[in-house]
């Protein structure tokens, strides 16, 4: 991975966070990956629980907080174009000749200058996106990145997954908020939906846990049961204990005790006799695996599991390079699915303390190469939920004025907005989490 | 003196034999082959321990006799595969040639390829031949593997080189050749965007009944004048894949993704610039430096304490393959995609994320699912009244270890497993109204439980 041009929070952060969090050479993008085996994977074995505390502690964790703040992190992957999908409607010519072929009509936003949603947006419960946003639902980013974009999927991604512009391998900034604020015991605090768990969410110390569905997290061994399955199944918890001097061991071990505690936590709402605990009374698009994982997230975090951060990753491939025209298409996905997300927070009564923050890793160069464009600089997130301070909250880049690399201006940092909901959402100090982020300043985005 | 000669020569013979498996053992065998192929057989690793470390390297980059396991041609619900026209069944064509394979190195680095060049999504026809091209290719030259990449039809179609014209060239090739196929660092966003130029001319003919149909045109192509990588010329496609090859960041960065995919621990900087070395004065090709690899002592290091993860591919490929077991089913299929790695579908250019990321606690559950599968095959399942009666709890162990091929196990599962068998084997006598199993029963069970927790235990999971 090459070094970043502007700065490198790695030299900005106290010794303690280095320490904790970071360490050796610079690394390629691989060695990044492969130290998921890192530091707090062998630490949490030391105080691992018997499982009937782990289960008590969690119970406690969960009733002492009962109205939490949940934060989620949806990720559009491949980088999606500001241009098409918040269409400035204001300044409509200039965009017609950046996209002669691409432009679409945008759905001007009351209370939004001049802005236009894709219609694909409109799209889903309630008028979708468009419709969260004009019942005051959705604060809108436009021309969110950092300094000096790379233009790299995997250095960008990279970038928003640690919260550092840095080339080290570091855990996730989920991760880390749980490192500070988050308990020891309950791996469904931090919760990413999937088969694996994704790079935000990876931590030093705090056990973290990835449900591609929850109502199998379970085990079976096939045709034993009674006794000699007991005796199985606490082996296996056994053998999750233990230190080795070999990192892949001790992941494995950890991974078979976190696994075994899902399960066990997960084991009240398994579907019984027809009766599916989760079961949400909002439909969700039915295609969708998208839809399906808001949908089991919505119902755990209704239940006293205890999350706190979670993470989802939509469908599709926002990389445009020669099919932008496909845009449209995967944003209606992202309105159904999320607007159908939102709407169960409500119906279940969680809309209050779960706020969504919705991002891409980078936007894309402002001229259109003929049937897509390709990778730029200042993209698209937003906040979304009952507690998010509604309207657009950074300017939207200047049409007329690119950077040196014909991208667009960045008009707000991605950090901005980390921090600004660690403090403003989660209630933490966002400095303990986000190195130097008192230079940033911040961004109204809670009400 | 006869005799004296020929017991000379004997011993000659034997110290010759000495010397060859000094530092060389069962243990090295099973080590080297999990991490060059999909693990040794308990009959390979004898045999390859006899014959010392050169012979065995020598044996997996050339080939030649060897016991590999005898396994018959894949079938799934009693019929042959059809790759083209059944779900899976691409991933099951491939999985039969890691399980069945006599080159075991081959399909590896094919694996390596298909995750260092990674395409997804496109018509399983094309997929299937960019693989054929990549095992040709897989410890070869790697020029001319770059050369089959960048023209190759699924690769055009991926990454948007196909119909990139003069008129609007598409950087989306041109950025992941420099990022991620040849150098990963040392160039600029102005190197992406002149070679993306150079890079205009292919395209595609969607008119077809099949997939379609790619090809050169140089009316396509922008003739004129570039500087790429520090080089100013009228380069074509093939300039810029020499110029990405000759630049000084290339020989490091290929050597250390190899290392990375074999030895898994950092690379010294003197070992990179070692391999670096033997790998541009062989002309870029591949099988000297993976031979110096194989060879390395860093491969060898800590045999009980493995340190890499197994992928969940070389996972059921070493599963089958231990097993004896050809494939019988399509199960292997979504279990791989629950485990996250389903070929042919990478999750990005980038290929997989190794390592530590294949082990989340959801991954890992649907590991522990890939054992019950596994223990249906007609080498692992226990029918009922199976095991024989009266076994001590340690043979029921040794019994469920020499069933799953004698695997590596740590001195924490080896006191696990007896345990358990103690737990389940022995009587005791029960207090009034309880009930338990009887002893037949519970023996079967205490075999399906052993090897459960060999096949899915932490130490299945590391290589």
């Amino acid at each position: 991975m090459s070094r970043h041009r502007a700065c490198d929070d790695f030299h900005r952060t106290s010794e303690a966070v280095r320490r904790d969090y970071l360490g050796g050479p610079p690394l390629t993008r691989r060695q990044v990956l492969a130290a998921g085996l890192g530091a707090g994977v062998t630490l949490y074995a030391a105080q691992a629980m018997p499982m009937p505390r782990v289960l008590e502690a969690a119970a406690a964790d969960a009733a002492a907080a009962p109205n939490a703040p949940v934060l989620v992190s949806v990720f559009l992957p491949g980088g999606m174009d500001l241009l098409d999908t918040l269409v400035p409607m204001n300044d409509y010519g200039r965009y017609a000749d950046l996209h002669p072929k691409l432009k679409v009509q945008g759905q001007v936003l009351a209370g939004a200058s001049g802005l236009g949603l894709h219609p694909s947006l409109a799209r889903g419960v309630g008028g979708g996106i468009k419709g969260l946003f004009e019942r005051g639902k959705i604060g809108l980013l436009p021309g969110i990145d950092y300094a000096n974009p790379d233009l790299s999927h995997f250095h960008s991604r990279h970038f928003w997954e640690t919260g550092l512009i840095t080339d080290r391998s570091a855990p996730g900034w989920l991760g880390r908020w749980l490192d500070r604020a988050g308990n020891r015991t309950n791996p469904l605090q931090g919760v990413s939906m999937g088969w694996g768990l994704s790079p935000l969410m990876r931590a030093g110390r705090a056990p973290v846990a990835a449900v591609a569905s929850p109502g199998d997290a379970g085990f079976w061994i096939r045709d034993v049961w009674d006794e000699p399955f007991e005796e199985a199944m606490n082996a296996y918890g056994r053998l999750g204990h233990g230190r080795s001097r070999s990192r892949a061991l001790n992941a494995s071990r950890e991974a078979a005790r976190l696994a075994k505690q899902v399960a066990d936590r997960l084991e009240p709402y398994r579907e019984r006799d027809g009766y599916d605990p989760l079961a949400s009374s909002i439909s969700y698009p039915g295609e969708s695996d998208f839809g399906q994982r808001l949908r089991y997230l919505a119902a755990m975090i209704s239940k006293p599991l205890g999350i706190r951060v979670a993470d989802v990753v939509a469908d599709g491939d926002f990389d445009t390079h020669d099919n932008q025209a496909e845009l449209g298409g995967l944003l209606i996905e992202v309105s159904e699915c999320l607007s159908a997300f939102q709407a169960d927070l409500e119906a279940r009564g969680l809309s209050d303390r779960t706020l969504t923050l919705v991002w891409s890793e980078f936007g894309r160069r402002p001229e259109e190469n003929g049937s897509g464009t390709d990778h730029g600089a200042g993209g698209l997130a937003w906040v979304m939920g009952d507690r998010a301070r509604p309207g657009v909250h950074s300017d939207y880049p200047d049409l007329r004025r690119f950077d040196d690399h014909d991208n667009l201006q960045v008009t707000i940092d991605f950090r901005r907005v980390y921090s600004s909901l660690l403090e403003q959402h989660l209630g933490t100090d966002a400095d303990a989490v986000i190195p130097g982020s008192k230079a940033l300043g911040r961004v109204s985005l809670v009400k | 003196m006869a005799v004296t000669e020929t017991s000379e020569a004997s011993a000659r013979r034997r110290r010759r034999r000495r010397r060859r498996r000094r530092g060389w053992s069962e243990a090295h065998v099973r080590r080297l082959f999990w991490r060059a192929g999909f693990g040794a057989t308990p009959r390979e690793a004898r045999h390859w321990a006899r014959r010392g470390k050169a012979r065995t390297i020598r044996w997996l980059l050339h080939g030649g006799r060897a016991p590999i396991p005898r396994i018959g041609p894949p079938r799934v619900d009693g019929r042959a595969l059809d790759p083209e026209n059944e779900w899976g069944h691409d991933v099951l064509w491939w999985l039969d040639r890691m399980v069945r394979s006599p080159r075991p190195l081959q399909e590896k680095l094919t694996l390596f390829w298909h995750d260092h060049f990674a395409t997804s999504e496109q018509d399983t026809p094309l997929m299937v031949a960019q693989n054929r091209m990549f095992r040709r290719h897989a410890l070869g030259s790697f020029p001319a593997l770059l050369r089959d990449v960048t023209s190759d039809p699924a690769m055009l179609l991926f990454l948007s080189l196909a119909d990139s014209d003069k008129e609007a060239p598409n950087e989306n090739y041109a950025r992941e050749l420099m990022e991620l196929f040849t150098l990963g660092r040392g160039y600029t966003e102005r190197d992406i965007r002149e070679a993306a130029r150079a890079l205009t001319g292919f395209r595609a003919d969607w008119d077809t009944d099949g997939p379609p149909r790619t090809y050169y045109d140089s009316e396509g192509h922008d003739g004129g004048s570039k500087r790429v990588l520090g080089r100013r010329g009228s380069f074509d496609w093939q300039d810029v894949l020499r110029l990405s090859v000759a630049h000084s960041a290339h020989a490091p960065f290929m050597v250390e993704k190899l290392w990375d995919y074999f030895v898994g621990a950092q690379i010294a900087r003197g070992t990179r610039a070692d391999l670096a070395r033997t790998y541009r004065r062989s002309g870029h090709r591949i099988k000297p430096v993976v031979g110096r690899i194989l060879a390395h002592p860093a491969l060898y290091r800590n045999l009980d304490a493995p340190g890499m993860v197994k992928s969940p591919v070389v996972l059921v490929a070493g599963f089958l393959r231990a097993a004896g077991q050809s494939i019988d089913r399509d199960s292997w299929a979504w279990l791989l995609d629950g485990m996250g790695q389903y070929p042919f579908h990478p999750p990005s250019v980038a290929g997989w994320d190794w390592g530590g990321a294949w082990l989340s606690s959801n991954a890992m559950h649907v590991r522990f699912e890939a054992a019950n599968y596994l223990m249906e095959t007609r080498s692992l399942r226990v029918p009922e009244d199976a095991t024989p009666p009266g076994l001590s709890p340690a043979e029921a162990v040794a019994r469920a270890r020499r069933a799953v091929g004698d695997p590596w196990t740590s001195a924490r599962t080896d006191a696990e497993l007896l345990r358990v068998a103690r737990r389940l084997l022995t009587e005791r006598k029960l207090p009034e109204g309880e009930w338990r199993q009887p002893i037949r029963q519970r023996a079967d069970m205490c075999q399906r439980v052993l090897r459960q927790l060999l096949l899915c235990g932490p130490d299945a999971q590391v290589h």
